[in-house]
């Protein structure tokens, strides 16, 4: 008697949370989300790691994060965008505001539209069969390894013009830049650095080749720019860097997740493998949205403000934590079912702001196109061990996630 | 029911056209282009949705 037992401490941006997430709960921390959207839906966090923000507002309600990602004039990206202090996408459209930042995505506004990216479907889909087939020798292996990497990786490095010889290489990079919170990822802080600068290096060695030889492709898209003067070879570094990172481990990501829940939702799985033909959009959706694969994104508040009742000053830096909108009970019926008929599906997941996912249409893509061609294979895919979540608290990564299969 | 779209603001992030693809498109610039400016109200749910998930507020729905 006389104590009581003190408040359990919310944290729902630790890279440890997620690193350690329980699978039974999709790897996410949903108990600590409905507290923080029912509670405190902003809320002040501190931490005391000098690689991140001292203090900072979370924000866990649908409602407000839609509205903060939606109104880019006052609530800003220049001061950065999350919580780590380490920029590996410096120069790059996503820390511009405004008029600056629509100069630099009108570059590549037009090869990013569904149309525009419907050219790539046959290239895709021969390299998803690719890598199904490569794969399915094996009855058991590394559903990460083997499959979630490459289908993402080769799409990035064909856009780049990356030789086949130097992907492995160019994975590091990303990696390294892309997750610097995970020492399997980034051995030391220098490596980070050292893959956006080997990432910037090649793309402008790439983009100078692409110069006597240009075609109908991105990169002969980004040289054209430069040389109309609507970009700076250091402004296509830029670009490079956050397209390689922003390719690769999302969409990655959201394989490595999609297929884990189809492994423990079997009544999904089945309707999926009916669908085989032509996957419904509604189903890659909700991949998209379980998947979180963006676990936060920053923006700074331009003017005092209110935030759910919450008092926020001009200066102030505000977290949008996507899962938890993504999971609000508010806006989706029965969030925590994986349903892949889910229509409509207002997931926050490629944002929903001026800034939202250049690539949004290409992750659908990659990822319809991968899933029809390994269910076509497969009569039957069971995990064979646990899936091991990577120590982040940007990406929602996944190291690793064994399965055995049965061939079609 | 009556669509007005700011194209100035347009930024071909093309949610429209996947909401209401009978009703949005985008022109050879990517620019977006209304197929019918006054759709009938059966249209009426998609069309709201895609005025509501346009990222950068380019569409009205009047009436």
């Amino acid at each position: 008697m006389g104590t009581t037992a003190p408040a359990p401490v919310i944290d729902v941006l630790s890279p440890t949370v997620y690193e350690n997430g329980d699978p039974e709960s999709n790897g996410l921390p949903l108990d600590s989300y409905a507290r923080l959207r029912d509670e405190a839906p902003c809320y002040l966090h501190r931490t005391q790691d000098p690689a991140f923000r001292e203090s900072v507002w979370v924000v866990t309600r649908h409602e407000d994060i839609a509205r903060i990602d939606k109104d880019g004039a006052n609530f800003i990206n220049a001061e950065g965008v999350n919580l780590q202090k380490f920029r590996a996408a410096s120069g790059s459209m996503i820390f511009l505001d405004g008029d600056e930042h629509r100069r630099h995505r009108n570059v590549t506004r037009a090869s990013f539209t569904p149309r525009a990216i419907s050219v790539y479907a046959e290239s895709f889909r021969a390299l998803a069969r690719d890598i199904v087939t490569r794969a399915l020798r094996h009855d058991s292996f590394d559903f990460v390894a083997e499959i979630s990497v490459e289908m993402p990786l080769n799409v990035i490095c064909d856009l780049l013009d990356v030789p086949q010889a130097d992907r492995r290489e160019f994975l590091q990079w990303v990696n390294a830049f892309a997750v610097t919170t995970d020492p399997s990822y980034a051995p030391t802080p220098e490596a980070a650095m050292d893959g956006v600068v080997n990432t910037r290096r090649y793309a402008l060695e790439a983009a100078r080749a692409r110069r006597t030889n240009p075609g109908p492709d991105l990169l002969s898209t980004l040289v054209a720019a430069v040389d109309t003067g609507t970009l700076n070879e250091d402004e296509l570094q830029a670009f490079a860097v956050l397209l390689a990172g922003a390719g690769t481990d999302t969409t990655r990501n959201a394989l490595s997740h999609g297929v884990h829940a189809l492994i423990h939702n079997p009544d999904q799985m089945a309707w999926l493998r009916e669908r085989t033909d032509d996957i419904p959009r509604t189903a890659i959706e909700e991949i998209v949205r379980w998947a979180s694969p963006v676990i936060h994104f920053g923006r700074t508040s331009v003017h005092d403000t209110e935030i759910a009742g919450q008092e926020v000053r001009a200066g102030e830096f505000v977290v949008m934590v996507f899962p938890a909108g993504n999971f609000d009970p508010a806006v989706f019926d029965e969030p925590g079912a994986f349903l892949l008929s889910r229509d409509p599906n207002p997931h926050v997941s490629f944002g929903v702001g001026p800034h939202s996912c250049l690539g949004r249409h290409v992750a659908l893509l990659e990822i319809k196109v991968l899933l029809e061609e390994l269910l076509r294979a497969t009569t039957r895919i069971e995990q064979a061990g646990p899936i091991r979540y990577a120590r982040d608290s940007r990406l929602r990564g996944v190291h690793q996630l064994p399965v055995t299969v049965t061939r079609a | 029911m009556r669509i007005v779209v700011d194209v100035a603001r347009c930024d071909s992030h093309s949610s429209c056209v996947i909401e209401a693809p009978d009703v949005f498109d985008l022109d050879d610039n990517a620019i977006v282009l209304v197929l019918e400016e006054a759709p009938g109200e059966e249209r009426r749910a998609e069309v709201e949705r895609a005025a509501a998930s346009c990222p950068v507020a380019a569409i009205r729905v009047l009436g």
